[in-house]
């Protein structure tokens, strides 16, 4: 149709190939988007200093025999692990479900039709970045707490066996609770709902759960979010009451994965 | 190019829109005008893939938004509610936009220039006035150099100045051969910028016509009439072609015939007229007989029912 191409010759010419949607760019925007709202370092910043005070706390005020004692060391350092999980699952709430409550989501899918690329790079800018912030964190607080300990029976080192990886493996772990509250809330596209949903699901249900007289309840029970990142926080993870620390790190990917994939589906089919 | 083929939305039993289709060609502004509630939005996110059709198609430039490689490039829109994250700065809210296409960081400066708020781009949309925010939609809506440019209820929240800037800009747009379809719900807003009207009322196709003879059909005009025997001027008056209405007691509005006419008829029966007045087209008026039925909130007009000719 002539009048349908003769007009667009008007139009400065254009680079059709050098403007066009790939994943790696969606993740760049999204890097963008993650770094550049307030919310996102007051939430990591509070995460990292809750686990970095409760760790120094822990090693400044141990007293050998007293309530501590028999608590596995990694286990007793990361105790922070209990606020800052709550704060990184409301970062993860806020990076889908804040799209929704600000309207920027109309933005995002308008400039990415295809959708579940957004929330996938959303998935692995956050899962980075919470990962590596926890690391380094962990890393900071475990010796620091250390120098508190030394000449007691819970000193020890990073060097020391199995030290590491389970330091690895804790920041791993939260960094998947995080994915599950991210998804939780591409599922329900609320703020505060997805808060609630996290802590309802991932915490309050657990225990109720766990008080049920089944012992099959209470063993899948383990494999729930929280019981499962607990375990990945301790060098010697109980066998009776914990997942070892391979099956736990897979019960947090395989919970993250379902909530992502629920807030792939329904991004998928739902309006904006 | 838009094509909206059989367009049918349904939200449980109530049909938003129904059945829509039309084009838009490029190089001309189209008005998409329909009184609040009509389906205008829900078009155009439609249009955009956000809201996904119960029944029928939308193409832009020969296919479905989603299947463009790079849709900023081809579509920009401004939709009507606000869709950016109050807590970042413009400028970044347009770079992240820009990063998904690998867009220059000099284009985002260029559309900050162009929407006129480079000095604000640092500062956090949670301060913008409904004017900036408006501007930081059209810059966002220009930022991919589109092919097509959609603009929900732009003029929105402006002042005079950005109302007439908006005109400008949209009349340039369609100069410069892109497809420019805008929504408003004010028909002398869009007689003085579209050249080509789609008009829907309660999610139907009312009228897909140009502006010129949109006024040329507008101008069929009434003739308002104050008498002291209105029924009885009413029923003399009445024929196939002739319709008369009245608003308030003594007042007719007449159509289908001329002045000289009701004059003459008038004064063959002795009837004393206080005014005859011929009324100038209106437009807003035309546009509100059209949508009369389809208005979503009706305010009653609290008037004589229409003295129909057959009044005795």
């Amino acid at each position: 149709m002539s009048t349908a191409t003769a007009p667009r010759a008007g139009i400065a010419p254009r680079k059709a190939t050098a403007y066009r949607v790939t994943f790696a760019r969606v993740v760049h925007s999204e890097w963008h988007k993650f770094r550049t709202l307030r919310s996102t370092w007051i939430t990591l910043i509070g995460s990292s200093v809750a686990i970095l005070g409760v760790g120094l706390t822990m090693g400044a005020t141990y007293e050998a025999g007293g309530g501590d004692s028999d608590v596995d060391t990694v286990l007793m350092l990361l105790f922070g692990f209990q606020l800052a999980q709550l704060m990184i699952a409301v970062l993860g709430v806020l990076v889908t479900a804040g799209e929704y409550s600000t309207g920027m989501v109309r933005s995002s899918l308008t400039a990415v039709p295809t959708r579940t690329p957004v929330l996938w790079a959303k998935a692995a800018v956050f899962g980075v970045v919470t990962f590596v912030s926890t690391l380094v964190t962990v890393l900071l607080t475990f010796p620091l707490a250390q120098l508190f300990l030394t000449g007691s029976d819970k000193e020890m080192a990073l060097t020391d066996p199995g030290v590491l990886g389970t330091l690895v493996a804790a920041s791993a772990g939260l960094a998947l609770l995080g994915l599950i509250a991210l998804g939780l809330g591409a599922v329900l596209r609320s703020v505060p709902g997805g808060i609630g949903g996290f802590i309802g699901l991932v915490l309050i249900v657990p225990v109720i759960l766990d008080m049920l007289p089944y012992t099959a309840v209470q063993d899948a029970v383990r494999y729930f979010p929280a019981k499962s990142l607990e375990s990945l926080t301790m060098l010697h993870p109980t066998p009776d009451a914990y997942p070892s620390t391979g099956a736990a790190l897979l019960a947090l990917a395989l919970w993250a994965v379902a909530a992502l994939g629920a807030g792939s589906l329904l991004l998928k089919r739902r309006d904006v | 190019m838009i094509r909206a083929n059989g367009l049918t939305k349904k939200y449980g039993d109530k049909t938003v829109v129904d059945d829509l289709s039309f084009e838009v060609k490029p190089g001309t502004v189209t008005g998409f005008l329909g009184p609040n509630g009509a389906g205008k939005s829900t078009t155009m996110r439609m249009l955009l893939g956000l809201d996904a059709p119960t029944r029928g198609t939308a193409t832009l430039g020969g296919r479905a938004y989603a299947g463009h490689t790079a849709p900023l490039t081809e579509v920009g829109a401004l939709l009507e509610a606000r869709s950016v994250h109050p807590g970042r700065s413009a400028r970044n809210h347009l770079i992240s936009l820009a990063l998904t296409h690998g867009i220059p960081g000099s284009r985002v400066d260029h559309v900050l220039d162009l929407a006129g708020i480079t000095e604000v781009a640092g500062k956090r949309v949670k301060g913008f006035s409904l004017g900036m925010g408006q501007r930081l939609g059209i810059a966002a809506a220009l930022l991919g150099d589109p092919a097509t440019v959609i603009l929900d209820e732009p003029v929105n929240g402006l002042d005079p100045e950005g109302v007439l800037w908006i005109r400008n800009l949209l009349k340039s747009l369609a100069a410069q051969g892109r497809t420019v379809l805008v929504s408003s719900h004010l028909m002398s807003e869009m007689a003085l910028t579209a050249d080509h009207l789609v008009i829907i009322g309660r999610g139907k196709l009312l009228a897909d016509t140009t502006v010129d003879s949109f006024v040329r059909e507008a101008g069929a005009g009434a003739v308002k009439v104050v008498t002291p025997s209105a029924t009885e001027l009413a029923a003399l008056l009445a024929g196939p072609s002739v319709t008369v209405t009245s608003e308030s007691p003594g007042t007719l509005d007449v159509r289908g015939t001329d002045a000289e006419q009701i004059g003459r008829t008038a004064a063959a029966h002795g009837i004393p007229l206080y005014e005859l007045t011929p009324r100038a087209a209106s437009l807003e008026q035309a546009f509100m007989d059209l949508t009369r039925d389809s208005v979503e909130y009706n305010t009653t007009v609290i008037s004589e029912t229409s003295v129909k000719g057959h009044a005795a």
